[in-house]
């Protein structure tokens, strides 16, 4: 069977978008099973053109989700400010043992290309002309 | 209102029950020493079908005890519940009116430790033999909670050295041991 077979917004699994990930760890917080683990380490970056300070900023070691604890809830996916995590129809990840089922960044990450494209705005709550904005008003009184 | 529960509190009277709309099912609040005589009056009034007898933690109050049953016909349904006390808990077996609360009794038993005088075989029915501890009361340690530290204790910006706040898992209580890494 095919994942695009599946009902939409399927919970199979949950796909992490690396990139995304700040490291902020509010998933691992929120979450009620204490399934999802995560270490990093901060680097400092040197000033640049656009930074004249050097800065510290956290780098992702480990990602990984304990899919033996975890109870499909959602809430990690909900609460993530960066969309870095996803819900995949992708059900095939069956293991031998309990320590199979925690798959870690690179599997998760695996399952971000079979994240479905999210459903379409509602027309209705499409605006033609949305009007000018705060922020380009801002802009046109030229402060 | 429902037929059954306007039973119950009448059966009761005078210093019987009362009945409260809740959020859901009617629910009596019936006196713990009439407990038999409430499922036994709600019976009567045609509550034939027993669904679910089980209990919940009130701290320091004790415990209650619901029984949530159901007209044959499944048009009207009532939660009759009543409270034990913390030690000691007790209260007289439902499987005299109904056979079924038998399961339901023996579940409640290990699940909260509380006593029903007069079942007949209150044996364990998920745990294995000789856990020891009636694990749905509240002032029992979840030892998935105790045995494991918080992934979440971890900080990104630890490196610092500053003394940040300490955040604390949800839900879990701050009287509950903590797992050191």
């Amino acid at each position: 069977m095919t994942a695009g077979a599946r009902p939409p917004r399927t919970r199979g699994v949950i796909a992490l978008v690396e990139e995304s990930c700040t490291v902020c760890m509010l998933c691992v917080r929120e979450c009620p099973d204490w399934c999802i683990e995560i270490d990093s380490h901060t680097e400092t970056l040197p000033p640049d053109d656009d930074h004249r300070r050097p800065r510290t900023q956290a780098v992702l070691d480990r990602f990984a989700i304990d899919f033996g604890l975890c109870m499909y809830c959602g809430i990690c996916v909900e609460v993530c400010p960066f969309d870095a995590l996803h819900w995949s129809p992708v059900a095939e990840y069956a293991a031998t043992s309990p320590d199979g089922l925690v798959h870690e960044r690179d599997r998760l990450a695996s399952w971000e290309a079979t994240v479905p494209a999210p459903a379409p705005l509602d027309p209705r709550g499409v605006v033609d002309d949305p009007g000018p904005r705060r922020a380009a008003g801002r802009l046109a009184s030229g402060s | 209102m429902s037929a059954l529960a306007d039973a119950v509190v009448a059966a009761l009277e005078p210093a019987g029950a009362s009945a409260s709309d809740g959020f859901g099912p009617v629910t009596v609040d019936v006196p713990t020493h009439r407990w038999v005589e409430g499922l036994e009056a709600a019976y009567a009034a045609g509550a034939v079908f027993f669904d679910l007898l089980t209990a919940y933690d009130l701290g320091d109050h004790g415990f209650a005890v619901m029984a949530h049953l159901a007209a044959g016909d499944l048009r009207d349904h009532v939660l009759l519940r009543t409270t034990v006390p913390r030690d000691d808990a007790a209260l007289a077996t439902a499987t005299g009116v109904y056979r079924g609360a038998a399961w339901h009794e023996r579940e409640t038993h290990e699940m909260f430790g509380i006593g029903f005088t007069g079942h007949e075989r209150l044996e364990p029915l998920l745990l294995p033999a000789g856990f020891g501890v009636a694990p749905l009361r509240k002032d029992v340690v979840l030892a998935a909670r105790a045995a494991r530290p918080w992934p979440g204790e971890k900080d990104p910006s630890d490196s610092g050295g500053r003394a940040r706040r300490r955040t604390l898992p949800p839900g879990v209580p701050a009287d509950w041991p903590e797992a050191r890494p």
